[in-house]
């Protein structure tokens, strides 16, 4: 059954108040064209939640698209702090649910796993965890171990709405491979109802076949299957392209305040009616071919 | 030896830093001084180290720098690419790591790191990186080794927002928690610190060539334990700084 469709038309099936799992890690295959689509489109009240902050999900939370982010924390390295997740937490704008990685790599993973939560020998002692024990008391628990009788800290399964993953191949029912590290973007989709899969190329079942041992994302978790290039852009998409150091350090420029961010919007977000206007407003062929991964290298 | 330094304080804290390193271990690494200190105990005492960054990466042999973790620079050539509960869950959870590298915006007394806020978590605060896999190696590593700047504001009786436990609160506390490992080290460019076995409060274990011992207690919020016999920090050989500015960092990008 083929599930190819346009950006817009898997952003369609959102609704307002959504919790959406991103594949973003910091500068790597973030979920960039998505997030423009879902401002574009005026979506409100997400819940997003992801392993370690990526500028999918700052973006989102710049255009107040996000009511809440459950997050391992995160900055995009030396490319700075994710200005608008900081902001929204600093005033009180963005309810923020801070783990750390495993801790939501390990939700995820009870999520994948339908189990009812998952012990975790971190966070203990720490002031994340009080923290969380004010603003998320009905996700964290405390278990006996009936073989031990040690007291242990448990954690709620993360189950979201839809999973929304940037991947470099795929075929049209979904079947994707994730090429390079991968941090939890499998217990993502397998974790979540659904998955919208992203895809750099798209190629027929037949080519998913001769290398099955690569497929991490199964066709029958994914909704929606949208092939467009360069949708992580300005991020990493390890094998295909390396990140746009120059327009990163401009998004990072911009979004230090409020209205640089909005001159960022207008510009590249609501000034490109799609995706395939944001490519020619960045610079087109000639800039993106810049960008092409060394096939040795990677990036 | 003080006049005219053959070495910066980055490669001194470096090589202070892979001094902790011994082969066979596995090692968690962040960007910055880590990757260098563990690149360069790697080819010279320990080449039998494993080297894991959290996002699902072991043993990569980069040829450029990166930006971050999520820079594909740093994966090159990698043994492993996998993912988060591989590396963090099935390595670092069960018990596996040696020894993890942490940095953060301040530490205490007591070893325990920040990487959240600064300014008052229940009022007006600066909100930063939060904990990415610091907590979780803070948590578990065997060992933990702070690499951080040797500033007043950014060594503290107490940290304003625990992100990456330490002793907590000295003593017993840290095991009353339930919390596996301990932080070993902690360097800055002024001096080597270690704990002491008993209380769990920093304790200072050599001061880097030329550094006055009133330098190194000014420049600290806390009192440390000063033992009377107070070793000089070995500092660099000619070999380790030819390896660190010709092959791990001839760009000097980690050195910033």
């Amino acid at each position: 059954m083929a599930k190819t469709t346009t950006l817009a038309e898997a952003v369609a099936s959102i609704p307002s108040g959504t919790h959406v799992a991103l594949s973003g890690f910091a500068t790597a295959r973030c979920a960039m064209a998505f997030a423009h689509e879902v401002i574009r489109q005026g979506i409100k009240g997400l819940t997003v939640s992801q392993c370690v902050g990526a500028m999918d999900a700052d973006i989102l939370v710049g255009a107040g698209a996000v009511e809440r982010i459950v997050y391992g924390g995160g900055s995009r390295g030396r490319f700075g702090q994710h200005h608008c997740v900081n902001r929204g937490i600093e005033q009180g704008t963005l309810i923020a649910e801070e783990y750390s990685s495993l801790s939501i790599a390990f939700r995820y993973l009870a999520g994948s796993l339908g189990l009812p939560f998952i012990p975790i020998r971190t966070l203990r002692g720490s002031d994340i965890l009080k923290r969380l024990q004010e603003v998320a008391p009905s996700d964290i628990g405390y278990v006996c171990d009936p073989f031990t009788g040690d007291d242990w800290l448990v954690l709620k399964p993360l189950l979201p709405d839809v999973a929304v993953v940037q991947v470099q191949t795929a075929d049209e029912d979904g079947n994707a491979w994730i090429l390079g590290a991968r941090w939890v973007n499998e217990e993502q989709v397998k974790a979540s109802k659904r998955a919208i899969v992203i895809t750099e190329r798209l190629v027929p079942t037949e080519v998913i076949r001769s290398d099955p041992e690569r497929t991490v994302i199964p066709g029958f978790r994914v909704s929606h299957v949208v092939h467009l290039p360069f949708a992580a852009h300005p991020t990493a998409v390890y094998r295909v392209y390396d990140y746009d150091a120059d327009h990163i350090r401009q998004y990072a420029d911009d979004s230090k305040t409020p209205e640089g961010f909005q001159k960022y919007l207008d510009k590249y977000v609501y000034g490109a009616k799609d995706h395939w206007d944001y490519l020619e407003l960045i610079g087109g062929m000639k800039h993106l071919t810049g960008l092409m991964a060394d096939p040795v290298l990677g990036y | 030896m003080t006049a005219n330094l053959e070495y910066t304080p980055f490669e001194l804290m470096a090589v202070a830093g892979a001094r902790e390193l011994k082969d066979g271990e596995i090692v968690a690494v962040g960007l910055g001084l880590p990757v260098v200190a563990t690149f360069l105990a790697k080819r010279t005492h320990a080449p039998n180290i494993t080297i894991l960054f959290e996002l699902g990466v072991i043993d990569p042999e980069p040829v450029h720098t990166g930006i971050g973790l999520s820079d594909p620079r740093i994966w090159y050539r990698a043994k492993i690419m996998s993912n988060f509960v591989d590396m963090l869950g099935t390595v670092l959870h069960k018990g596996l790591v040696d020894v993890g590298f942490l940095g953060g915006l301040e530490t205490d007394a007591y070893g325990n790191l920040n990487t959240t806020l600064l300014g008052d978590p229940k009022g007006k605060f600066r909100h930063f990186t939060g904990s990415g896999g610091g907590n979780d190696i803070a948590s578990c590593a065997r060992r933990t080794v702070i690499i951080i700047r040797h500033e007043a504001r950014k060594l503290n009786e107490a940290v304003s927002f625990v992100t990456s436990p330490g002793y907590l609160r000295g003593g017993g506390d840290r095991e009353a928690a339930g919390l596996q490992g301990e932080p070993s080290r902690v360097i800055t460019d002024k001096a080597v610190f270690g704990f002491d076995p008993v209380s769990k409060r920093m304790r200072l274990e050599s001061i880097h060539p030329g550094i006055a011992l009133e330098d190194v207690l000014s420049n600290m919020a806390f009192q440390p334990i000063v033992p009377d016999d107070l070793p000089v920090t070995e500092p660099p050989t000619a070999e380790q700084v030819r390896l660190i500015r010709e092959e791990i960092d001839p760009e000097g990008m980690y050195a910033e």
